[in-house]
């Protein structure tokens, strides 16, 4: 590695790869940008609807369907990878970039909320929650420029709250499989179908609390344009010739409620996304149960050595 | 081209969005906390290194101190003792010396006595003899007969003698 020594900040060779990382952060964005344009129909008047499809190959069971969702997703995470390497290229012991202080702040960060959040047990997973911070932030952010938010398609915060739903399962087995399903049971036994369906509701409602927040800030951007459109031309239509038919009203309106519709909210979903899943997957570990059947594990191989010791 | 509906739920796009979260975490870990965190353990080491070379520093001032200090009181020492000695060889030599001038002092004193006693023996002499002399040109005169110059002798001789008896009475 070449951060032993302090990189040549100001050589050819360090801005020339500082460029490249920063055409790497925007380059997928203006890929996805262009696709989207290409791949538009005309279409008049206000449209709602969802991702937009590239492309669709049959599967088994239902087709493999490659939409904006996916691209956009892909594009995002490809910007984040450009924006990590050029947080970290030219670390050093001493901080000599700015940037440094950035990326130390995130890590920081994103360890003191974890460490917090879920306990010293977890806080390995510093990283995860930065991804899933970083990745909805910035796929709910991607509508600013003008591309469909990954986050307003349900399948792509379905298939998080998926992963969600096994992290927590895995660890609720930690308690050992007939303790949970001992838990199921409890307080009473009528309890037992509202406990299930409690199980499944948590990445179900995470999945829908994300997208639909987000979807929801795109149509009303969407009606509040169209309207905005209408009113102007009902007021100011009767402006001669081609002044009539811009439509002034949608300069600079839908720019300050997309501030809370999808800025706020985009980010705001995110912490809330990443807080549900530290919170969850903390809350699912059963120590009791769990020290329980390593004091036994611990207790049984003690017994086998000594057993083997004998015999 | 066409539209996915609002809500449209696809298996696979599940499974594709469910990948792209493990692929971004493996990334932000690998690209971002990793690098982040070795370069965080390498300030922390360069400190503590900093920390134990500052403490060996001072612990070393510390045993300079130390040592020079008792150093210092040694020095204070030999100086006291050089002192004290050189004080006792003035003050032995001074006593010597002293000593030696009282008895040379003694020796001339006693020399001078000498020397006196002998000088008054020999004036004694003298004059012995000049009284004679005297005398026996005086008798001679006086007689206007000539005797012996030895016979004169022997007889101041004995009129001396009887000048000593009687001083000696």
């Amino acid at each position: 590695m070449t951060e032993q020594q302090t990189p040549d900040v100001h050589s050819r060779h360090f801005r020339a790869v500082d460029y490249g990382l920063i055409a790497l952060m925007i380059v997928p964005f203006l890929i996805c940008i262009v696709l989207k344009v290409l791949f538009t129909p005309a279409s008049e008047g206000v449209h709602i609807s969802g991702a937009l499809v590239f492309l669709e190959i049959p599967f088994p069971v239902q087709p493999l369907i490659i939409s904006e969702s996916q691209v956009n997703s892909w594009g995002v995470i490809l910007s984040i990878l450009g924006l990590c390497l050029y947080l970290t290229h030219g670390l050093t012991a001493k901080a000599v970039c700015r940037r440094q202080l950035l990326a130390e702040w995130i890590v920081e960060k994103c360890q003191k909320l974890v460490k917090d959040n879920m306990g010293e047990y977890f806080s390995t997973w510093a990283a995860f929650i930065c991804a899933i911070l970083g990745l909805s932030a910035f796929s709910s952010l991607s509508c600013l420029v003008g591309l469909f938010a990954p986050t307003g398609d349900v399948n792509v915060t379905a298939g998080w709250a998926v992963l969600v739903f096994f992290l927590i399962m895995h660890y609720k087995f930690r308690g050992g499989l007939w303790n949970y399903f001992i838990g199921l049971f409890k307080p009473i036994p009528v309890f037992a179908p509202m406990n299930l369906i409690g199980e499944f509701s948590t990445p179900l409602s995470m999945a829908f609390r994300h997208y639909g927040n987000v979807l929801s800030g795109a149509v009303i951007s969407a009606l509040m344009a169209s309207a905005l459109g209408g009113l102007s031309k009902t007021l100011l239509g009767w402006l001669p010739g081609i002044l009539g038919d811009i439509p002034y009203l949608r300069v600079g309106i839908p720019a300050v409620l997309s501030i809370y519709f999808d800025v706020f909210s985009g980010c705001m979903q995110a912490f809330i996304f990443a807080m549900l899943t530290m919170l969850n997957v903390a809350g699912a570990v059963p120590w009791d149960e769990w020290r329980a059947r390593q004091e036994k594990r611990k207790l049984r191989s003690g017994a086998n050595v000594t057993t083997g010791k004998t015999a | 081209m066409q539209y996915l509906d609002v809500i449209s739920v696809n298996i696979w796009n599940v499974v594709i969005s469910l990948c792209n979260l493990l692929l971004l975490t493996w990334i932000v870990k690998k690209f971002l906390f990793k690098r982040v965190q070795k370069v965080l353990a390498q300030r922390r080491e360069a400190i503590d290194a900093d920390y134990a070379q500052a403490q060996t520093a001072r612990e070393q001032a510390e045993e300079d101190r130390l040592n020079y200090a008792a150093a210092m009181a040694a020095a204070q020492q030999t100086s006291d003792q050089i002192i004290a000695d050189a004080s006792r060889t003035a003050e032995y030599r001074s006593n010597e010396i002293i000593g030696e001038a009282r008895e040379k002092a003694a020796d001339i004193r006693r020399q001078a006595e000498e020397d006196a006693k002998l000088e008054r023996k020999k004036a004694e002499a003298d004059m012995r003899r000049e009284i004679a002399d005297v005398s026996a040109q005086l008798t001679g005169k006086l007689l206007e007969r000539e005797i012996t110059e030895k016979d004169h002798r022997a007889l101041i001789d004995s009129f001396l003698q009887e000048i000593d008896h009687d001083d000696n009475e």
